[in-house]
């Protein structure tokens, strides 16, 4: 019966989650250098309209409802009744001033206290998938007041880039969480978590794929979600824009060399210990099925006789390729990327850089080319073939958003794809350690969180 | 060059060739030693890296056999072999590199897959086969290889060794980079030492490590150069620049053989230095670093320029020393030889009545003894020879006079017998007889005067009064004078004239006039056959030149040595001194008369005379 009762959900008692990157800002519209991490804090404090289930299907969350016009350019959502954290109502007006910050293509009117009207510049087939999206957040925005959301859990402290402090929502719409706090200490070492780890009961921590192997040995609770974060290689400078002042334009054959000699099973196999999927499209195979059309296979030969080819038309340039400093990970595998690419007559110069991920800061660096973790952000195809194009800036991502049919979402990321301007390499799972006190932590296949059913077991 | 400045000369050569030999001898024991003690110190140093890099070389063994005897690598490798996948341990690598104090270590699988890299670990999976496809034994010692990092391509003292398991062979490649093995070497003040790598791939030459540094001074030298021409630092000073000898680091590492060279680092450094190239031992036979030794030679190169500057020093205050004392000793050892050179020359110009004084009783008391008995000799035949000529002249005058004197003579004589005759015998015939005896008696007389009025001019000859005379003039107005003469002689004498338009000449006009028609008579005695008579003018720098020739059976060569001796003739009627005025007169006109005779061919007269204004010149 002990046992029973120790399975049973309580409310109560404090969650302590160790993150690897650090956020700096919990403004779901604002860029920060780690965005996923910055979605799973504000998840817990802003909501979207709607959520995506695990089929990628759009499901209700602030909006009830929804319709849209055969045109699929105008839909109509109607809002639930909920509060900020404030204890002020959401209405319409907030939504709008919301998606509107976000996209100002969205041509969004408040049709009456719980009605918001969402008018596109183009057909979207999913526009309710796609406002699952975290930026689509809806935040009120007051000089007085910080961000505030309709979340289950309110922000208590904050510490950028160390520390968030977030206490139970008791009156959120869907009803109280189990936890009375969640902390999240941010860019912890690795030893300080391995430490963490046997000092809290109830905490969690962020992984990185090289703590895995130590961790699992010691037959700890490992979560690992699906291959989902997809490292990819994106030049910086395209051929048919302008050329960027000290910014020189790496020859499509020589992308394309690069990526023959990128051999990214062996990046999987032996520097991911197999944890990850090599990756030749944007989104996985598991999600679209059609992932294995696009070319991704190793074939240093072609890459040897493509150079020499080259060699001969074309000055062969030496490559600087940024990564994350933060991310060990992607040190790997950039590093990894060089060597490869040296066995085919490449120059690769891998560097680290602290801002490769914000869109904002890519125009300003001097890399040729950086290597982007870009995570999935959505369980819908034509969304998140969308959320890549836009992360990326390569493309519109219009096409993909208007999508009707898998062959054209396959055809947007084709086009993105051919001029090897981005180059997939591996795909990354989230890898999440919980401690035995944490239960019910769910954690979606593209590596989301969902921690509204998390409750831990009280002290012993 | 007088026989005192030889002497100088030869003192001063000598003095300065002895300091000079003396120096050299100074400067190659310099040398030598130099040599020896540079020897001794590379020989230091390089017994020290021996030590250095054996002991280092120990501690990589120690290291590698400690992990390759490790559980957890017996536990690892049999993991493997029983399929556990690489990629598990891929950091396995770095954690034995860390407890073991290793900056490379590479685990390999028996097919030479790497397993882990603590290095670049991102190099799992790639191949590392060198060593299996030398197909020579493993071996035990460390040895130098080239390692690839990310940064670039490492030189690395590395050991090898293997694992075994089940069959299978590991192995670990461990090492250490050769930098801590230089760091720790102390070279001296000018000794410098670097190692100079070549990679299998990559850049062919590769300096790496550099300890040590160059004097105080080339160090400030190279700075301030570098400072005054583009500011950079003086990193020189520290770097061995491998490309000035790069054929000796080639050839040592080609032949395995330790080499010399000195190098000349140029202006910018005005440093030379001796440099060791020894090959250091790799793989099998590679070499694949060299290390390279320099030794400045500043300190040499110092003390041999101050031996030389106080050789320099030296030979010049003995030079100085030298020449003054033997400037004192020749001064005193070339005075009687000077006096004796002087009193030669005198000698030589016609003043024979020169004595020398020298009381020494050396070789030059008695050259100048010598000396002076030869003039005193000379002297003495002078006097002889005056007398004696002077008795010769007398007689030959007297002897000139009785013969000339004695023609007139014979028909006074005779003359006057007769008129005493006709007066006993036939006076009635006396007054016609003494009429034409008083005729002959002063044609006789008169015949005595000419006599005697020719040999008082000949002891009356006046002096020249020199104006400028045109010598062509001069010819035509004689010719023109003896033209009828020449005509009129029995056998015809054609004159012919070869005037060369000299300029004027200094003379006195009656008297050349008088040597011209002198000459020109003569001629006409010589021809009495006939013939030809050429008079020739040239201009011959500061004289002119008259040549008078006939074409008459000529002169002997004795006759022409005593033609224009007084008194003497080859002419029956002559008196000898018309040749002896010509001569005179050419004298007293700064001139020169000469003749030249063939025989059967004539004779030519040779006249130079000085051309007016050089006169002075001519008889200064």
């Amino acid at each position: 019966m002990a046992a029973q009762a120790e399975s049973r959900p309580r409310y109560g008692g404090p969650v302590r989650v160790l993150l690897h990157d650090r956020v700096v800002s919990l403004d779901p519209a604002g860029e920060d250098d780690h965005p996923a991490a910055r979605d799973r804090v504000a998840s817990l404090m802003f909501e979207t309209l709607t959520d995506v289930d695990a089929q990628g299907h759009a499901r209700a969350k602030l909006a009830t409802s929804w319709r849209v016009e055969p045109n699929k350019r105008v839909w109509q959502f109607r809002l639930r009744i909920a509060n900020f954290h404030d204890s002020s109502p959401l209405n319409a007006t907030d939504v709008v001033a919301s998606l509107t910050r976000v996209n100002p293509s969205l041509k969004c009117t408040a049709i009456d206290r719980q009605t918001v009207n969402i008018e596109t510049p183009a057909p979207v087939t999913h526009l309710p998938e796609m406002l699952a999206l975290e930026k689509y957040a809806i935040v009120k925005r007051t000089p007085e007041t910080p961000l505030l959301g309709t979340g289950p859990y309110r922000l208590n402290e904050w510490q950028a880039g160390e520390r968030a402090f977030l206490s139970v929502n008791d009156d959120y719409w869907a009803g109280r969480s189990f936890p009375d706090t969640i902390e999240f200490i941010m860019g912890a070492t690795l030893r300080d978590q391995l430490a963490e780890r046997h000092l809290g009961q109830n905490s969690g921590a962020e992984l990185t794929l090289d703590q895995v192997r130590g961790v699992e040995g010691a037959n700890q609770n490992i979560s690992l979600s699906r291959p989902s974060d997809l490292l990819v290689i994106f030049f910086l400078q395209s051929e048919t824009a302008p050329a960027a002042a000290g910014k020189k334009t790496i020859d499509p054959r020589v992308r394309e060399i690069l990526s023959s000699a990128t051999n990214r099973a062996a990046i999987n196999n032996l520097l991911l210990q197999r944890k990850g999927a090599p990756a030749s499209g944007l989104l996985p195979q598991w999600l679209t099925g059609y992932e294995f059309l696009f070319p991704g296979n190793f074939d240093l030969e072609h890459a040897k006789q493509l150079r020499s080819e080259t060699a001969g038309l074309i000055i062969i340039p030496k490559i600087s390729l940024a990564y994350d400093f933060s991310d060990p990970v992607a040190k790997l595998v950039a590093e990894r990327v060089a060597l490869d690419a040296r066995e085919a007559g490449l120059s690769v110069q891998p560097y680290a850089d602290s801002h490769v991920n914000q869109r904002s800061s890519r125009t300003a660096m001097s890399a040729d080319a950086v290597l982007l973790r870009v995570p999935l952000a959505s369980l819908e195809p034509s969304v998140a073939t969308a959320a890549i194009m836009d992360d990326l800036g390569a493309a519109d991502s219009s096409a993909a958003l208007s999508a009707t049919r898998p062959e054209d979402v396959y055809e947007a990321e084709r086009k993105l794809l051919e001029n090897f301007r981005a180059i997939p390499v591996v795909r990354i799972p989230q890898a999440l350690w919980l401690n035995l006190g944490l239960h019910n932590w769910q954690q979606m296949s593209n590596g989301a969180w969902q921690l509204d059913q998390l409750w831990t077991e009280g002290l012993r | 060059m007088s026989l005192r400045t030889k002497l100088l000369l030869l003192v001063a050569l000598g003095i300065a060739a002895s300091v000079g030999a003396v120096a050299w001898l100074i400067e190659e024991r310099a040398h030598e030693a130099f040599r020896l003690v540079e020897q001794e110190r590379t020989g230091g140093l390089v017994g020290q890296f021996r030590r250095e890099f054996e002991h280092e070389g120990d501690e990589i063994i120690r290291g590698v056999e400690t992990i390759a005897n490790s559980d957890s690598i017996l536990r690892m490798t049999t993991e493997i072999t029983n399929g556990t996948d690489f990629a598990n341990y891929m950091n396995e690598a770095a954690g034995y590199a860390a407890v073991q104090r290793l900056d490379f270590l590479d685990i390999v699988s028996p097919d030479g897959t790497i397993i882990s890299s603590a290095h670049w670990p991102v190099r799992v999976g790639y191949k590392q086969r060198w060593f299996l496809d030398a197909n020579v034994p493993l071996p035990q010692p460390a040895f130098l290889r080239h390692v690839e990092t990310p940064q670039g391509t490492v030189l690395a003292l590395l050991c090898l060794r293997a694992v075994h398991r089940n069959g299978l062979n590991y192995y670990l490649v461990g090492g250490r980079r050769l930098d801590a093995v230089i760091q720790v070497l102390s070279p001296p003040e000018g000794v410098r030492v670097s190692v100079y790598s070549v990679p299998e791939q990559g850049a062919p030459e590769t300096l790496t490590i550099t300890k040590g540094s160059l004097s105080k001074d080339a160090a400030s030298n190279s700075a301030a150069n570098k400072d005054g021409k583009d500011g950079k630092d003086s990193s020189l000073k520290d770097n061995l620049d491998p490309n000035k000898f790069l054929a000796t680091i080639q050839k040592a590492m080609t032949q395995g053989s330790e080499e010399t060279t000195t190098v000349d680092w140029g202006p910018e450094m005005q440093m030379e230095e001796i440099i060791h190239v020894i090959p250091l031992p790799g793989y099998a036979d590679a070499k694949p670093a060299a290390l390279l030794v320099g030794n400045s030679l500043e300190r040499e190169l110092t003390l041999e320029k101050r031996i030389r500057n106080i050789s320099l020093m030296i030979a010049g205050v003995g030079v100085f020393l030298g020449v003054v004392i033997t400037g004192i000793l020749t001064s005193r050892m070339s005075r009687p030889v000077k006096k004796l050179a002087l009193a030669a020359a005198q000698v030589g110009q016609g003043n024979w009545d020169v004595r020398v004084d020298v009381k020494s009783k050396d070789e030059i008391g008695k050259l100048a003894a010598a000396f002076n008995h030869m003039t005193e000799e000379l002297m003495a035949q002078r006097e002889r020879l005056v007398q004696t000529e002077r008795v010769a002249a007398w007689r030959e005058l007297a002897r000139r006079l009785a013969h000339e004197l004695k023609n007139p003579l014979f028909p006074l004589q005779i003359t006057v017998e007769n008129l005493l005759r006709a007066r006993e015998n036939t006076p009635e015939q006396f007054d016609e007889v003494f009429k034409e005896s008083t005729t002959t008696l002063l044609a006789e007389i008169a015949n005595l005067k000419t006599i005697i009025g020719r040999f008082s001019d000949f002891s009356k000859m006046p002096a020249p009064q020199l104006q400028a005379v045109d010598l062509d003039e001069l010819v035509r107005n004689v010719v023109q004078l003896f033209q009828a003469q020449l005509a009129r002689s029995t056998s015809k004498i054609e004159p012919v004239l070869q005037l060369g338009k000299p300029p004027a000449i200094s003379g006195d006009p009656v008297l050349l006039r008088r040597v011209i028609e002198n000459l020109v008579l003569n001629a006409i005695d010589a021809m009495p056959q006939g013939g030809r008579l050429t008079f020739r003018t040239v201009a011959d720098g500061k004289f002119a030149t008259f040549e008078i020739t006939d074409s008459g059976k000529g002169l002997t060569q004795e006759e022409c040595d005593r033609l224009f001796t007084p008194y003497y003739t080859t002419k029956q009627h002559g008196t000898g001194l018309g040749l002896a005025i010509v001569q005179s007169v050419v004298s007293d006109h700064q001139g020169r008369i000469t003749v030249s005779s063939k025989k059967d061919q004539g004779t030519t007269f040779h006249v130079e005379l000085p051309v007016w204004g050089e006169q002075l010149a001519v008889g200064n």
